[in-house]
């Protein structure tokens, strides 16, 4: 894939793009969410 | 190489006096421990995203990691994805969180003062300080190589002047203008990094004829792995080293394990949690986060390693031959090399940007480590009231002795002096900072025998077992006769995943083992604000 035999390293590169944007969707998601999720016990 | 020396004289003036102007915005703001220590704690998620990324990934990542990928192939990916996903999701919205709330409760201005007031100890304050100031020079002092290096190739500054003169320019403004000013270059500097990063990138990619065919030709490559590095597994750019072997040892272990996780509990990252106003701030610093960190690191390993494509094309070269077997001096050729002119001066200030960004937040938490924790908490148990002006003094010495320490290291260490440092912090700090956030059960001793236990098994590792620290310090051979006290494959495995576990599972059995701590004050600790 994408002119990467091993797997292991594409699915790394794929992951970085796919974090990234996992990154933008979550923070414009949550952008008013103000709910403190440091819950404990 | 030929940059015209006025053209990037003036870009460089233009970018100074942009840096001077925040600094002085910085030192105009500033009115009290707090504004010099946390940027008075309301910092905008933005400028927290940029600037916890442009400290977090330094010339080290881009010179010394993408030289790293330029030898050793894209395997550092990995690296990539641990950076976004631990260093920025984890670190935020996990760690971020309750690290903020914290510090606001226990009403901390650094991350040794946040464990040890959740902790009640002054020594774990102290202690903690003090490691920061032994041990975070050897990673400042590999930053200015790496900008240095830069220098050095790019306006032909004699290396030595180079250190010297990054290192002048940063103090200046971090001592005077305090985290407002740090962070707030930082955030100009991301900025940037971003725009060359994206324009590398591109560039890159087009001049190798496109994405999967620039890989493919990278990929054809294998059967020019040089003999010796085939032999510790090495086998080609684009595929993992061989299991097991000392390179992907070195790859799985100390780079991404060690800075993938050792970043969680890095004190110049975490203090900056307890500069944003609230747990808002800290989800939407991870929109712009996530995207900054790829453009950095994830840029610079891609780049490194095609380098490996251009050069071969062009020299009929690997990029190690073409650098002269100095791996921090691959990305350094490749820009200078394949670039045009016009961005070899925009990618400069962007590398000038790097430095200067993890090296002021580095000199802040150092000089505040030495000044405020380890002098002031730790020797004089909290009295004298000039805490400021012992932070500025703090940051002169740990800023000195970071230069000193760019003059002696050996070439090539960039990336492993940054692996060492991240390494030690998770061992050292990880398991207590997770304990004091996450677990209302952990004690005082818990804690204290973990760091002393986290700290003393990474260093003995390093010195006495871990080839190529043990080897070169020499310290093994003098006392027993031999390079490392162990043999085999023990001594390509990292001190994290031997130091780190070992930490965590002292300070779980010795904090079951003790007196809880006194409950009212462990509810203060955790109470929502």
């Amino acid at each position: 894939m994408l002119g990467i035999d091993d797997p292991q390293i594409w699915l790394a590169y794929i992951l970085c793009f796919v974090s990234a944007v996992g990154c933008i969707i979550y923070g414009a998601f949550k952008w008013n969410d103000d709910s403190d999720n440091g819950e404990v016990d | 190489m030929a940059v015209s020396t006025p053209v990037l004289g003036l870009a460089v003036l233009a970018y100074m006096m942009v840096v001077f102007y925040l600094g002085w915005i910085g030192y105009k703001q500033t009115k009290d421990n707090d504004d010099y220590m946390l940027a008075g704690r309301k910092v905008n998620p933005f400028v927290l995203a940029f600037s916890y990324g442009a400290a977090f990934i330094s010339t080290s990542a881009i010179i010394g990691f993408g030289g790293y990928a330029g030898a050793f192939g894209l395997g550092i990916l990995w690296l990539v994805f641990m950076n976004i996903f631990v260093g920025i999701f984890i670190a935020f919205v996990v760690f971020g969180s309750r690290t903020r709330r914290m510090g606001v409760n226990l009403k901390a201005v650094t991350f040794p003062e946040l464990i040890g007031r959740r902790f009640q100890s002054r020594f774990i304050q102290g202690f903690s300080g003090a490691l920061i100031t032994i041990f975070m020079p050897l990673y400042a002092g590999s930053v200015l190589i790496g900008g240095a290096r830069f220098m050095e190739t790019a306006l032909n500054i004699e290396y030595n002047i180079a250190i010297l003169i990054l290192a002048i320019i940063v103090a200046a403004y971090v001592i005077t203008g305090g985290l407002i000013a740090v962070m707030y270059t930082d955030a100009l500097q991301g900025a940037l990094m971003f725009v060359g990063m994206g324009i590398l990138l591109i560039y890159t990619y087009s001049k190798l004829g496109g994405v999967t065919e620039a890989h493919q030709a990278l990929t054809n490559m294998a059967y020019l792995v040089p003999d010796n590095f085939a032999a510790i597994g090495h086998t080609g750019w684009t595929t993992m080293p061989a299991f097991g072997s000392p390179t992907w040892w070195t790859l799985v272990s100390t780079i991404i394990l060690g800075v993938g996780i050792g970043v969680l509990a890095q004190p110049q990252l975490a203090v900056r949690f307890m500069t944003v106003k609230n747990t808002r701030a800290l989800k939407r610093a991870v929109l712009s986060g996530g995207p900054f960190i790829f453009m950095m690191a994830g840029v610079a390993y891609i780049v490194g390693a095609l380098s490996n494509v251009y050069f071969f094309d062009t020299q009929g070269m690997i990029s190690l031959e073409v650098a002269g077997g100095n791996i921090d001096k691959i990305m350094p050729e490749y820009i200078n090399s394949a670039m045009p002119d016009y961005f070899v001066v925009f990618f400069l200030l962007t590398l000038l940007a790097a430095a200067m960004s993890t090296l002021s937040s580095q000199f802040h938490a150092m000089g505040t480590a030495f000044g405020h924790d380890f002098y002031r908490q730790g020797i004089m148990n909290g009295k004298l009231g000039q805490t400021i002006t012992v932070t500025r003094v703090g940051i002169a010495v740990t800023i000195f002795i970071s230069v000193v320490l760019a003059y002696i290291l050996p070439p090539g260490i960039i990336a492993r002096a940054t692996a060492i440092f991240f390494g030690l912090c998770a061992a050292a700090f990880l398991p207590m900072y997770s304990g004091a956030i996450f677990w209302k059960r952990m004690t005082r001793q818990g804690a204290t025998a973990s760091l002393l236990v986290g700290t003393f098994s990474s260093l003995f590792w390093l010195t006495f077992v871990h080839g190529k620290e043990a080897a070169a310090l020499g310290i093994s051979q003098a006392l027993f006769g031999v390079d490392t006290l162990l043999t085999g494959t023990w001594t390509v495995v990292d001190p994290i995943l031997v130091a780190t576990p070992l930490s965590f599972l002292v300070a779980i059995v010795v904090s079951l083992m003790t007196q809880p701590m006194a409950e009212d004050h462990v509810e203060m600790c955790f109470k929502k604000n």
